[in-house]
C-alpha cells in the first residue's frame, strides 16, 4: 500500500534521482550513474530499461532462431540434436513472447503513456520499478535452466502431458513455470499501473474520448493483461503442484486432463495475441496521421473496435484446439466467433488506408514501416481467417503454415509497428535523429527477410512439413525452400544489426532533434527532447484529440472543425481503482481453480471425496467467523469515516481476530486431514481441494498482514491511513476474499454444481 | 426442413402467446405518448418474436423434446423480446415511474428503486438464467405447465429489468458508458460460465429432455441424423454461451457509439459526477 502515498513524494524522489544523473553540472562517477538507473522510479528511465532488456533478450531469442534455421538448412542434418532442437524452439518462443514482445511494448507504454496524457509520471512509480525488476528476475530464472543441463523443451505452450513429470523429469520445466509466474506477476502489476494511469492522471480537458490512440490501445492491452494473465498463472500453479507435490491435474494416466491444460493455456494464449498486437495498432495509429498530415480517419471506430476485440478475444480460444476433438457443435461456434473477431481487426486496415488517402504523405522510415505493417499484417491476418475454417485447420495445423501465419502477424504486425515507433519516437527519447539512410536499409532487409522466411514456410506447410520436428527427409523442393527461409533469417538478423548501429551512431553524433521534429500532434511533442524529469513545465490546454496541432495552428484548430466529448473533470481514486483491477485479476484466477474443482469432482468415485473426508459443520462455523469479519471491517470503515478512532481500532482488531480464527480453523482442518494421510497427491479431489483452499488461505493471510499494517499505522496516527482511502482499498480486497470463500464453501463443502 | 414446417403436430396455433401479444399491442396503442414509427416497429418485432417462440415448431420442440430448442426459446424470451419492448418505449413513458409525487404508493417507490439499481437488473437477469437451469427446476418447468408459465413470466420480467439500465427510454436513468460496458461484459462472463458448464458437464442438466414421454416423428429423424440427447445438451450449452455474448457485445458497441457521439457528453459527464457524489 506504500504506493498509495501522494504523488508528490514520488515526484520528489524521481526528480532527486534525475538531478543526480542528468542535470548535475559536476561530472558524475559511473558508479552514481549506474545507481541512478538501478534505483530509478522515473517512468521514462524504467521504459528505457524495459526496452533495453527486451533488446538483450531479442539477441538471445534471435540467436536461437538462427540455430534452428541452420539445423533445417539441409535434410537429415545433425547440427543440432533432436533434444537441443526442442529446447531451441521452446526457448525461442518463450523468449520472444514473454521476454521480448511484452516487455518492449510495456516499455514504450511506460515511456509514452504518461507523456501523451500530460502526466508527471505513472500512477504508482515504485510499483512500476518492481514490475520492471521482475522481468530480469524471471528472465534469469528461465535461462538459469541451462545450468541444470537442459533447457525447457515442451514448446512455448508446454502441452500436457509432455510437460508433466512422467515425460519431463528434468528441473528445466520447473524453471520455465516459476520464471513465467514471475513475469506474469510483473506484467499484471505493470498493467494495473497503466490502467490506473490512463484513468486517473490525464491532463485537464483530456476526456477518455480524446486520448491519443496509442494511449487507448495501451488501456485496452492493460485490461486484456489483467484478465488474461491469471488464467496462465492458475494453469502454471496447477502444473507446478503436479510436478513438485505429485498431484495429477494434467496427467491423464492418473485421471487428470491434458485437454484442460490446453483450455487454460489458450484462454490466456488467445488474448495474449491481442496483448502483442493492440499496442502496435496504437503505434501506427500515431505514425500514419502525423506523416499524412491528417487526423486519423474514424477515430471512434478504431478505438471502439479495439474494445470489441478485447471482449471477443476471450471467447475464441478453442480455435487453437480444433484438432483436439471438441465436437462438431463447439467447432462450429468457435469458427464463427473467430470469423467475427476478424471484422474489428480487419476493418481497421481501411481506417489507416483512408487516413493516408488525400494526405500529404512523407515517406520517412517510420512511415514506411507503418505502410509495410499494413501490407504484411494483412497477409498474416488473412491466413488467420483461413484457420477459422475447421477443415483447413485440421489439414494445416502443426505444419509450417501455422508458423508462417503467426510470424507474419507478430513480425509484420508487432515488430514493424515497433520499428515504426522506434524511428518516430527515438528523437523524443534521446534528442537526436536516427539516420534515414540506415533506416531504409533496415526496412528493406526486414521486408525481404520476413517474406523470404515465412512465405517459404507457408509453402512448406501446405506441402506437409510438420513444425517442431528437428529434421526432414529429402523431399523435392523442401531443401530449396528451407534454404531460402534461412537466407531470410540472416537478412532479418542483419537488419537488426543495422538498427543497433544506427542507434549507436545517432547517440554519438546524430542530428539534434528539437522538441517536435515531425510536427507531431500529441502532447509528448509539447515538451523538450528528451523530456525533463517532471515531463512538462506547463501542461498545454487540451480541447481536442490533437492538442499540439491546435497549439501550432490556432486558426485551423480541431475544435473548430469537429466537436469531441468534453472532459467532465472527474478522475477515479488511485487506490480504489487499482484494487478493483487487482480483484478482477484475482477473481479470474480463483474462477479457473474452481472450474478445475468442478471438472474433476463431478462424478468422482473413490474412497476420498468431499463427502467422505470433510467436516462441513465445523468449517461452516469457521466460515461464519470469516464472513463476520467482513461485517466488522465494514463497521470499522464507517467509524473511521466519522472519526471515532478508538472504536474504529476496536472493530479493526476484531476483524483481525475473526480472520485469524478462520485461518486457525483451516489449520485444524489441514492438520486433521494430513494426519489421517489425506494429502494433495492422493487423488483429484485432494489435489483440487488443497489447491483451492490453500490459495484462498494464502489470500486471507495476505489480507491479515495488510490489516495488521493498517492497525499499527493507525495506532501511530498515520495520516494516510486515517484520512486516505487505504482502509477502503484493503476493505475491497478483504470483502472479495470473503465472497470467494462463499463460492468455495458452496462448491466444495456443499457440493453445488456436481 | 420442409418436414419441420409442414408437420402439423409441430405448430401450436392456439398458443396463449397470441392473446398476450394482442393485449400488449392494445395497451401500447392506447398510450398517449405514442409518436414515432421506429419505436412501434420495435414493438412489432418484439411481439412477433414472442409469438414465434411459442407458435412455431420451436415452441413445440422446446416443450419437452429438444433441449437446444428450449434454449433458443429461453434466449428469445429473456433477451430478445424484452430488449425489443424496452426499445419500443417512447421517452415520455418512463416519466411517471421517476417523477412520482411524495404520496405515491410504496410499491411504485420500490419499483423505482429497483429499476434504478443496476445490480438488481444484473442479478435478476443472470439469476433467471442460472436458476432455471438447476436440474430440478428445469425439469419441473418442462413437465408442469403452470411452472412453465411462471418461468416465462420471470424470463420476460427479468429481461426487462436487465435491459433497463442500458436502454431505458429516459436517458438519465441509463448507466454511464463505462459502467454499462462492465455491466454487459460481466453478464457475458456469467452466461459464458453457464454455457461452458452445460456444454462440457457429464451431468444431464434437464433430464426431462433426455427421455421425452411421447415421440414426434421429427424427433426420430433428428435422432437418426445424430442428434442424441448428449449432442442436444452440448448444442444447448453452446447456444447459452455464444449468442447471448454476441448480443451483449452488440449492445456494448451501441453504448460506445453513444459514448463517442457529441451532444450527449454533458449528460454522460453528469452521470459520472453523480456516481462520484454517491461515493
Amino acid at each position: 500500500m506504500s504506493d498509495s502515498e501522494p504523488l508528490a513524494t514520488d515526484d520528489a524522489a524521481s526528480a532527486d534521482v534525475a538531478t543526480r544523473s542528468d542535470s548535475a553540472p559536476e561530472p558524475v562517477s559511473s558508479n552514481g550513474r549506474l545507481l541512478s538507473w538501478v534505483s530509478t522510479v522515473d517512468h521514462k528511465k524504467i521504459g528505457i530499461l524495459y526496452i533495453c532488456t527486451a533488446v538483450f533478450f531479442l539477441a538471445i531469442g534471435g540467436l536461437e532462431a538462427l540455430l534452428i534455421r541452420v539445423q533445417l538448412l539441409f535434410p537429415n542434418n545433425t547440427f543440432l540434436s533432436p533434444d537441443l532442437f526442442n529446447q531451441m524452439f521452446t526457448m525461442h518462443g518463450t523468449t520472444m513472447v514473454f521476454l521480448v514482445g511484452m516487455p518492449v511494448l510495456v516499455g514504450f507504454q511506460n515511456y509514452f503513456v504518461p507523456l501523451m496524457i500530460g502526466a508527471r509520471d505513472v500512477a504508482f512509480p515504485r510499483l512500476n520499478a518492481m514490475s520492471y525488476w521482475l522481468l530480469p528476475f524471471g528472465g534469469i530464472l528461465l535461462y538459469f535452466s541451462f545450468m541444470t543441463g537442459q533447457a525447457p523443451d515442451a514448446g512455448w505452450f508446454s502441452y500436457a502431458p509432455l510437460s508433466t513429470k512422467p515425460y519431463n523429469l528434468m528441473p528445466a520445466q520447473d524453471y520455465w513455470i516459476i520464471g513465467l509466474i514471475c513475469l506474469g506477476v510483473g506484467s499484471v502489476a505493470a498493467s494495473i499501473n497503466i490502467f490506473v494511469t490512463v484513468l486517473q492522471c490525464r491532463a485537464p480537458g483530456m476526456s477518455l474520448q480524446r486520448v491519443p490512440l496509442f494511449v487507448w490501445m495501451s488501456l485496452m492491452t492493460a485490461i486484456l493483461t489483467i484478465l488474461a494473465l491469471p488464467a496462465l498463472n492458475s494453469a502454471l500453479a496447477m502444473l507446478l503442484i503436479d510436478r513438485l507435490l505429485g498431484a495429477a491435474f494434467f496427467e491423464p494416466a492418473r485421471g487428470g486432463s491434458a485437454v484442460l491444460w490446453q483450455h487454460y493455456f489458450w484462454v490466456f494464449g488467445h488474448p495474449e495475441v491481442y496483448i502483442l498486437i493492440l499496442p502496435a495498432f496504437g503505434m501506427i495509429s500515431e505514425v500514419i496521421p502525423v506523416f499524412s498530415r491528417k487526423p486519423i480517419y474514424g477515430y471512434a471506430f478504431v478505438a471502439g473496435s479495439s474494445a470489441v476485440i478485447v471482449l471477443l478475444s476471450y471467447g475464441v480460444w478453442a480455435h487453437h484446439m480444433f484438432a483436439v476433438g471438441l465436437g462438431m457443435g463447439a467447432d462450429m461456434f468457435f469458427a464463427v466467433g473467430t470469423l467475427l473477431i476478424a471484422l474489428p481487426t480487419g476493418l481497421k486496415v481501411f481506417n489507416w488506408t483512408a487516413t493516408m488517402w488525400g494526405g500529404s504523405i512523407r515517406l520517412t522510415t517510420a512511415m514506411m514501416f507503418a505502410v509495410a505493417f499494413l501490407l504484411e499484417f494483412v497477409i498474416g491476418g488473412l491466413t488467420g481467417v483461413m484457420f477459422a475454417a475447421v477443415p483447413i485447420d485440421w489439414q494445416l495445423t502443426d505444419t509450417y503454415f501455422v508458423v508462417g501465419h503467426f510470424h507474419y502477424v507478430l513480425i509484420g504486425g508487432t515488430v514493424f509497428g515497433l520499428f515504426s515507433a522506434t524511428y518516430y519516437w527515438f528523437p523524443k527519447m534521446t534528442g537526436r535523429m536516427l539516420s534515414e539512410r540506415l533506416g531504409k536499409w533496415q526496412l528493406w532487409l526486414w521486408v525481404f527477410g520476413l517474406n523470404a522466411t515465412f512465405l517459404s514456410q507457408h509453402v512448406l506447410g501446405v506441402m506437409g512439413m510438420p513444425r517442431r520436428v528437428y529434421t526432414y527427409a529429402d523431399n523435392p523442393g523442401w531443401m530449396a525452400l528451407n534454404a531460402f527461409a534461412g537466407a531470410g533469417a540472416v537478412a532479418m538478423a542483419a537488419g537488426t544489426l543495422v538498427m543497433l548501429l544506427n542507434i549507436w551512431v545517432s547517440l554519438r553524433r546524430g542530428e539534434k532533434a528539437g522538441d517536435n521534429p515531425w510536427e507531431g500532434f500529441t502532447l509528448e511533442w509539447a515538451t523538450s527532447s528528451p523530456p525533463p524529469p517532471e515531463n512538462f513545465a506547463v501542461i498545454p490546454e487540451v480541447s481536442s484529440r490533437r492538442p499540439v496541432w491546435d497549439l501550432d495552428h490556432p486558426d485551423a484548430a480541431d475544435g473548430q472543425r469537429e466537436q469531441t466529448p468534453a472532459d467532465s473533470g472527474w478522475r477515479p481514486d488511485k487506490s480504489i481503482t487499482s484494487i478493483w483491477a487487482f480483484v478482477a485479476s484475482e477473481a479470474v484466477f480463483f474462477l479457473l481453480l474452481l472450474v478445475a474443482y468442478v471438472v474433476f469432482n463431478t462424478d468422482l468415485v473413490g474412497e476420498i471425496t468431499s463427502a467422505s473426508v470433510l467436516d462441513v459443520p465445523r468449517t461452516a462455523l469457521f466460515s461464519v467467523a470469516l464472513l463476520g469479519s467482513s461485517f466488522t471491517l465494514w463497521r470499522a470503515e464507517a467509524l473511521l469515516k466519522v472519526g471515532k478512532l478508538s472504536e474504529f481500532r476496536l472493530w479493526l482488531a476484531l476483524t483481525i481476530v475473526l480472520g485469524a480464527i478462520f485461518i486457525g480453523g483451516q489449520a485444524i482442518e489441514y492438520y486433521g486431514l494430513i494426519s489421517s494421510e489425506v494429502t494433495i497427491s492422493d487423488n483429484l479431489f485432494t489435489a483440487t481441494f488443497f489447491t483451492v483452499t490453500g490459495f484462498h488461505g494464502l489470500h486471507v493471510i495476505v489480507g491479515l498482514i495488510a490489516l495488521g499494517v493498517v492497525f499499527v499505522l493507525a495506532a501511530k496516527q498515520d495520516r494516510h491511513v486515517l484520512h486516505g482511502t487505504t482502509l477502503k482499498a484493503i476493505g475491497i480486497y478483504w470483502h472479495f476474499v470473503d465472497v470467494v470463500w462463499i463460492f468455495v464453501f458452496c462448491i466444495i463443502y456443499l457440493g453445488f454444481m456436481q | 426442413m420442409i418436414e419441420l414446417i409442414s408437420d402439423r403436430a409441430l405448430w401450436n396455433w392456439w398458443s396463449p402467446a397470441w392473446f398476450v401479444a394482442a393485449v400488449v399491442a392494445v395497451l401500447y396503442g392506447r398510450y398517449p405518448g405514442w409518436t414515432s414509427l421506429s419505436k412501434s416497429l420495435w414493438l412489432i418485432a418484439g411481439l412477433s418474436v414472442l409469438v414465434f417462440a411459442f407458435v412455431s415448431p420451436l415452441g413445440v420442440l422446446a416443450d419437452g423434446f429438444l433441449f437446444s430448442a428450449h434454449m433458443i426459446q429461453h434466449l428469445l424470451l429473456l433477451l430478445v423480446v424484452p430488449l425489443c419492448l424496452v426499445l419500443s418505449l417512447p421517452p415520455s413513458s418512463a416519466e411517471p415511474a421517476f417523477s412520482g409525487t411524495v404520496d405515491e404508493g410504496s410499491l411504485r417507490k420500490m419499483m423505482r428503486r429497483v429499476m434504478k439499481n443496476p445490480i438488481a437488473g444484473w442479478s435478476v437477469g443472470l439469476g433467471a438464467m442460472w436458476f432455471w437451469h438447476v436440474p430440478a427446476f428445469c425439469n419441473a418447468a418442462t413437465e408442469n405447465y403452470m411452472i412453465s408459465v411462471v418461468r416465462t413470466v420471470t424470463f420476460l420480467a427479468a429481461g426487462l429489468l436487465f435491459w433497463w439500465p442500458i436502454y431505458s427510454p429516459r436517458k438519465q436513468a441509463r448507466l454511464p458508458a463505462s459502467h454499462a460496458v462492465v455491466y454487459l461484459f460481466s453478464a457475458c462472463l456469467g452466461c459464458t460460465l453457464l454455457g461452458i458448464y452445460i456444454t462440457f458437464t457429464t451431468i444431464t442438466v434437464c433430464p426431462a429432455f433426455a427421455s421425452p414421454e411421447e415421440r414426434l416423428a421429427v424427433m426420430i429423424a433428428l435422432h437418426d441424423a445424430g442428434m442424441t440427447s448428449s449432442v442436444d445438451q452440448q448444442l444447448g450449452g453452446l447456444l447459452m454461451w455464444v449468442p447471448p455474448c454476441s448480443l451483449y457485445v452488440a449492445a456494448i458497441v451501441s453504448v460506445l457509439c453513444r459514448w463517442y457521439a457529441v451532444g450527449e457528453p454533458g449528460e454522460a459527464g453528469l452521470a459520472v459526477t453523480r456516481t462520484a457524489e454517491v461515493r
